[in-house]
């Protein structure tokens, strides 16, 4: 077996910590996997309101964020070149061997990986969602895409469904994009270890309350169950621009003692949620990958949702409400066959973090095997994207790279320090210590 | 009498520690002065005053410009080469406090004195602009919200920092190595 490499990985996104999400969370769970085997992971993102600056989390998971501001839906303005300063810095001051982007609409993200192109770092990018092609604002993501994307050097995208849907809208080659599923924290999602009551059905559904997951289905959904099935209750957790609606809904059928509506649930309180129902319903339009449906499994409930994620734990249903409806009640008659606790095993076994963080390093390494590049090859990738866009993605190229030589004269790299690397060790009364671990080429004083 | 300097591009540290640490610890950051930079700038200045002298004596320009020019390149001369910073120094005191001082090149010294009791603890930390990333050594003072920055014009590189602090640290009485990272976040199941 050959010896493993330790990577030294920036992992780039809008979308992080404090901001509450499945790109965030799935950022943060790798980074902490993959500082157990033992790589540096540092992250990067924009500052949220007065978190700007270096932040620590546990395990020494450092996170830069960088003062600027977002300027639509956390994404931070797009400058093309007035990231490269900030990002050469940290990539020479943090000694990185891999950029690892997140998320086709971080603006950050698609600016970093350009960067690091140019100054030739390899590059991976993880696709987290799926996108159309028809209207006005996919079709310039789109393209925007196949500029990133015409010269990363691996790709992972999170199902086959998102795989076929990026591999679509880039016109990246299939064999440079690894599926690799996102997992579940199968310790914090437990079932109860006693099963509520089976006389009155609970179904659960918490999610973002707007148009993409499907809310304005749970309008037409829940009436309609509530009418055929008088034993069933709903828990509703989540808040968004659609709450409005389900409110009216509420008000309309005089469903105020069987639709029980929560607000925002903290992510530390869902599976205390989720343990009080029996059944969950997911109703989203589209996701490349359903972690809520994880989470769900995970702690022992049925699932109902519409076609997202096939397995054998859920009962699939169109995006239509009289067939959720017939899903639920499909749902509801087998129930009482279900084994929480078997459920909760196999979703230990199926979905896993650390499983994630080793499917994650094999695609490094392939990664870090990649030729090293030339300006004109890596150019000539670009001309390939289309008769317009690929001299303009030329042209974008090129004027990066003269502003890299530029900044290489004003500020060179020996002025940049490299910043020692941290060394957890936990102490005897419980508390992680860090200790500064200074090499003794970068700082000769004691 | 222990002199140890370390120096780069545009710093040089001097420790001067003439009286012993107990009583009285000097550490000076000093800028180095830039003789390409000085040169560059003048001629520079040169070519556009000629350029400008060409215009009126031989093409007929007007006076009024040229006498602009030389106005410009006045005040381009001065912006460029003006270093208003000579030095900053951190005087450690362990009985009594630290003195912090900035001398400018015009000769005037702004000095500011921190009593002993009044810091908690000196930090090193990383500072990150829009455009680059630094590290700074500042104060927890007692009392106040804002840290308290030790050199307030200066940006010298960590390894002139790292022995002012451990002198700072050691006066101060505070432990020299980082503190302890807060858990800020779950760490997923095994």
């Amino acid at each position: 077996m050959a010896e493993r490499r330790r990577h030294r990985i920036l992992m780039v996104s809008d979308f992080f910590y404090p901001n509450f999400g499945g790109v965030e969370n799935h950022i943060y769970y790798l980074s902490q996997c993959l500082l157990k085997l033992g790589h540096k992971v540092v992250v990067m993102t924009h500052a949220y309101g007065n978190r700007s600056g270096v932040r620590y989390m546990t395990g020494g998971l450092k996170v830069y964020y960088v003062p600027w501001k977002p300027f639509l839906m956390q994404n931070t303005l797009p400058t093309f070149y007035g990231t490269l300063p900030i990002i050469r810095n940290i990539l020479i001051r943090e000694n990185i061997s891999l950029v690892h982007g997140h998320q086709a609409f971080s603006t950050l993200c698609h600016e970093a990986l350009m960067h690091a192109r140019t100054m030739g770092y390899k590059v991976v990018f993880t696709d987290h969602s799926l996108y159309g092609f028809a209207d006005v604002g996919s079709i310039h993501m789109n393209k925007v895409l196949q500029f990133t994307l015409a010269d990363v050097s691996q790709a992972i995208c999170v199902s086959h469904t998102s795989k076929e849907n990026t591999v679509l809208r880039s016109g990246l080659p299939p064999a440079k994009v690894f599926v690799i599923p996102n997992a579940v924290d199968t310790a914090m999602f437990k079932p109860a270890p006693e099963r509520p009551s089976v006389n009155e059905i609970v179904i659960v559904v918490i999610s973002r309350l707007v148009y993409r997951k499907g809310a304005d289905l749970l309008v037409e959904v829940i009436p309609e169950v509530c009418r055929i099935f008088p034993n069933v209750r709903f828990i509703v957790g989540g808040d968004g621009p659609k709450r409005v609606r389900l409110e009216e809904m509420r008000e309309k059928h005089s469903l105020q003692d069987r639709v029980e509506m929560l607000g925002a649930v903290p992510h530390a309180r869902v599976r205390s949620v989720l343990i009080s129902g029996h059944i969950f319903l997911n109703s989203s339009l589209t996701e490349a990958f359903c972690i809520a449906i994880l989470e769900a499994a995970s702690c022992g409930l049925l699932t109902v949702s519409t076609r997202v994620l096939p397995d054998d734990m859920v009962v699939l249903a169109e995006p239509d409400p009289s067939d959720m409806v017939q899903a639920i009640k499909k749902a509801i008659s087998i129930l009482p066959e279900i084994n929480a606790q078997a459920m909760h095993n196999r979703m230990k076994k199926l979905y896993n973090w650390h499983d994630v963080a080793k499917r994650t390093e094999i695609v490094y390494d392939r990664a870090l095997k990649c030729a090293n590049q030339s300006l004109l090859e890596r150019l000539s990738r670009y001309l390939s994207c289309g008769a317009w866009a690929g001299k303009l993605f030329c042209v974008v190229m090129i004027i990066d790279f003269l502003f890299w030589r530029l900044l290489q004269l004003w500020q060179p790299a020996e002025d940049i320090e490299a910043v020692p690397d941290i060394v957890l060790s936990h102490g005897e009364d419980e508390r992680n210590v860090a200790e500064l671990k200074v090499s003794s080429e970068d700082h000769g004083l004691r | 009498m222990a002199e140890c300097c370390i120096s780069n591009k545009r710093y040089t540290y001097i420790h001067d520690n003439k009286w012993g640490s107990e009583a009285a610890d000097m550490h000076h950051i000093v800028v180095r002065k830039s003789r390409t930079k000085g040169f560059l700038v003048y001629l520079s200045a040169l070519l556009v005053l000629a350029n400008a002298f060409h215009l009126f004596l031989v093409k007929d320009g007007s006076i009024a410009i040229t006498f602009w020019t030389f106005g410009l390149n006045v005040v381009l001369v001065k912006l460029l080469l003006q270093k208003p910073v000579e030095k900053e120094s951190v005087i450690v005191m362990p009985a009594f406090g630290v003195q912090l001082e900035t001398h400018y090149a015009s000769g005037k010294i702004i000095r500011r004195f921190v009593p002993i009791d009044r810091i908690l603890k000196p930090v090193l930390l990383e500072c990150v602009t829009p455009v680059t990333c630094y590290w700074s050594l500042s104060f927890i003072v007692r009392g106040e919200a804002k840290l308290m920055l030790v050199f307030k014009e200066l940006r010298p590189p960590v390894k002139m920092l790292v022995p002012i602090w451990k002198a700072l640290c050691a006066a101060t009485g505070s432990e020299g190595s980082l503190d302890t990272l807060t858990d800020d976040g779950p760490t997923p199941g095994t």
